[in-house]
């Protein structure tokens, strides 16, 4: 019997040409090492959290997710809750409860125990939301969002309300959030090459035939729901850090809506489509800022109206989704053996062997 | 006894009674057949049989032990598995996944899934297919595929859904033997639905006929062969041509 190599031996690659895709980028901001770029910077690589953490949910179970921003809300305000300093919380927050007000933990504590907190309201929500599908599943994620939203934009004492909670310490070299980045991409992967991923994907097309095959939808639904919230909870608190102050609408349609843009011109089914689409809007938002902005070509100055970002943005998504109706990546993921060759999603269609020589 | 039965099933759908009071038993290592006209209420059954429908009256037993209110995946966790009519394949993912799949809802990790579904590729004798596109094979090969994956975790019964619809008598033929060998070499228990009425006569121990949702005739095949009930509701005159047909 011919031994195949393990499957995470198999699919390594993918997790590693795309952390050291993301090393580039922090490179780039270290040799740079301007201010706004750095910022600039740290921003892809919350994105990267946030998208790769949605992914892990959207990709792999193919239902649409409008809530995962909640997630995010939820690890920003604990992280603030834990991180700033005591005098403030006493004034910001007076409810909070007196334990929490004294605690001041590091940053990156804050963000561990932030993704928890995500992950266990995760697990409450996803109990009743999982048994949903299609689209009153997704509206019930947006549903929750809603609540999430309504709830901290109103809950003065603990959440400040609308009112932006300031004195969140500040983190500004790129690295930690490198390393996060890094640390989605490699939780995301290890994921999706477990049973539980396998599982998912399987019924995301076949549900009835998943069934059939022994795989309890539900709970593989709401693992994938757990992990993927203790991601973006992760990233809301890297998110506070990164700015140091935070509000309910910072997490709110927004943000809902950059992320699953990101996730769908990256390529939905795919961890490397995610990050790939984070980078290439992110990219492609800032040359369009510069632009507006001003550049200076020999001697006359050369602008874009403003709004034409937002407008450019709108028209070159449309385009690609044309194109590529399931995004840049398809359903494929970056490997050693289809690094160049990254082929548009042919699904249908009779696969070279490319496959061969990997898996056997 | 050891058996998986329908006890009096009866199914309706808003004003249609798919199913009234059906009976029906498989043994292990034994083929039964499932006959009956387009409509009779055969997928019903077997969706009954396999969770995936609630029946509106009577039970599912297996071995005595009543199965009510099982989801789909834990009436497969107990060895009771089957394929559909339509194939459905995780079109996706490569055909040993497809296999692997099973093994890993059955609890299997994947190292072993893997392992048990290359020698299951090998066993139908599909294993040169291993790496293709589930979602780009000929039809044929979509029956074999659904048929290893059903088969996983080697399940005390299959419930095999018209497995040779739109087959070529050759291949019809190359299917009987491996569903021969499903009873036999794996002491397998199986439920063989099927519109070739050659297929089936040749190859089953015992037979029921389903018409209108409700069973119509049981025997072997010389008396389903005999049965004027059956001919009269469900062959016609058609059968005589189809009969030889097929069994090749
Ligand atoms: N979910 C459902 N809701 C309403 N009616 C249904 C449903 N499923 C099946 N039926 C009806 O029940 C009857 C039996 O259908 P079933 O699919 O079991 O027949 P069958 O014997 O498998 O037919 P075929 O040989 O065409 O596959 C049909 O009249 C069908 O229209
Ligand atoms: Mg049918």
């Amino acid at each position: 019997m011919s031994a195949r190599t393990s499957v995470a031996r198999r699919t390594l690659a993918t997790p590693l040409i795309l952390s050291a895709l993301l090393i580039v980028f922090a490179l780039l901001a270290w040799f740079v090492g301007s201010k706004p770029f750095n910022q600039t910077i740290i921003d892809i690589f919350l994105r990267v959290i946030l998208v790769v953490g949605l992914y892990i949910f959207v990709g792999n179970s193919g239902v649409i997710s409008f809530g995962h921003a909640g997630f995010t809300c939820l690890g920003a305000y604990a992280a603030a809750w834990l991180t700033m300093p005591p005098m403030m919380k006493q004034t910001l927050l007076p409810g909070l409860p007196e334990w929490l007000t004294a605690l001041q933990l590091p940053y990156w504590a804050g963000a561990g125990l932030a993704a928890l907190w995500a992950a266990v309201w995760a697990a409450l929500f996803g109990k009743i939301l999982m048994r949903l599908s299609g689209i009153a599943a997704s509206i019930a994620t947006f549903a929750m969002l809603a609540m999430i939203n309504t709830i901290y934009s109103n809950w003065e004492d603990v959440t400040g309300a609308t009112s932006s909670v300031v004195g969140i310490p500040i983190v500004r070299t790129v690295w930690p959030y490198l390393i996060a980045a890094i640390l989605a991409v490699f939780i995301a992967w290890a994921h999706a090459i477990s049973r539980a991923g396998l599982a998912l994907r399987a019924a995301r097309d076949e549900p009835t035939a998943a069934s059939a095959s022994g795989i309890d939808l539900p709970r593989e639904r709401l693992i994938a729901f757990v992990v993927s919230g203790a991601v973006m909870g992760m990233g809301g608190a890297l998110f506070a850090h990164s700015i140091g102050v935070v509000t309910p609408d910072t997490f709110y349609l927004g943000l809902t809506f950059i992320t699953l843009s990101m996730l769908v011109v990256g390529g939905m089914g795919s961890l490397s489509g995610a990050v790939i689409g984070v980078l290439f809007l992110s990219v492609l938002i800032q040359a369009l800022r510069w632009l507006e902005a001003g550049v200076t070509i020999g001697a006359s100055k050369f602008a874009l109206p403003n709004g034409v970002q937002e407008i450019a943005l709108g028209v070159v998504m449309i385009l690609i989704l044309a194109r590529r109706p399931s995004g840049l990546m398809g359903n494929k993921e970056l490997g050693w053996r289809r690094a160049g060759s990254v082929a548009p999603d042919v699904s249908g269609q009779k696969q070279p062997d490319l496959s061969k020589g990997v898996s056997k | 006894m050891r058996r998986l039965g329908a006890d009096g099933v009866t199914v309706a759908f808003d004003g249609l009674t798919a199913l009234s009071e059906v009976n029906l038993a498989v043994a292990p290592g034994r083929i039964t057949g499932l006959i009956g006209p387009n409509g009779a209420g055969k997928t019903t059954l077997v969706n009954v049989l396999t969770g995936f429908q609630a029946p509106t009256g009577g039970a599912v037993t297996l071995d005595g032990t009543a199965l009510t209110g099982l989801k789909p995946h834990e009436i497969r966790r107990k060895g009771i598995a089957r394929t559909f009519q339509g194939g459905r394949l995780f079109r996706d993912l490569p055909v040993i996944d497809n296999l692997e799949v099973t093994g890993v809802g059955l609890g299997q990790s994947r190292r072993a899934a893997i392992a048990e579904a290359e020698a299951m590729l090998d066993w139908v004798g599909i294993a040169a297919l291993a790496d293709r596109i589930a979602g780009t094979l000929p039809y044929t090969d979509e029956r074999r595929v659904a048929i290893g994956r059903a088969l996983m975790g080697r399940p005390g019964y299959i419930l095999l859904d018209e497995p040779a619809a739109g087959m070529s008598a050759a291949e019809a033929a190359d299917l009987a033997a491996l569903v021969r060998r499903i009873a036999l070499e794996m002491g397998c228990g199986v439920l063989l639905i099927e519109h070739n009425v050659g297929l089936v006569l040749e190859l089953c121990d015992h037979i029921v006929v389903l018409d209108s949702g409700a069973v119509i005739e049981t025997g072997d095949p010389a008396a389903i062969r005999a049965s004027e009930k059956v001919r009269h509701a469900y062959m016609g005159t058609a059968a005589e041509a189809q009969m030889p047909e097929g069994v090749a």
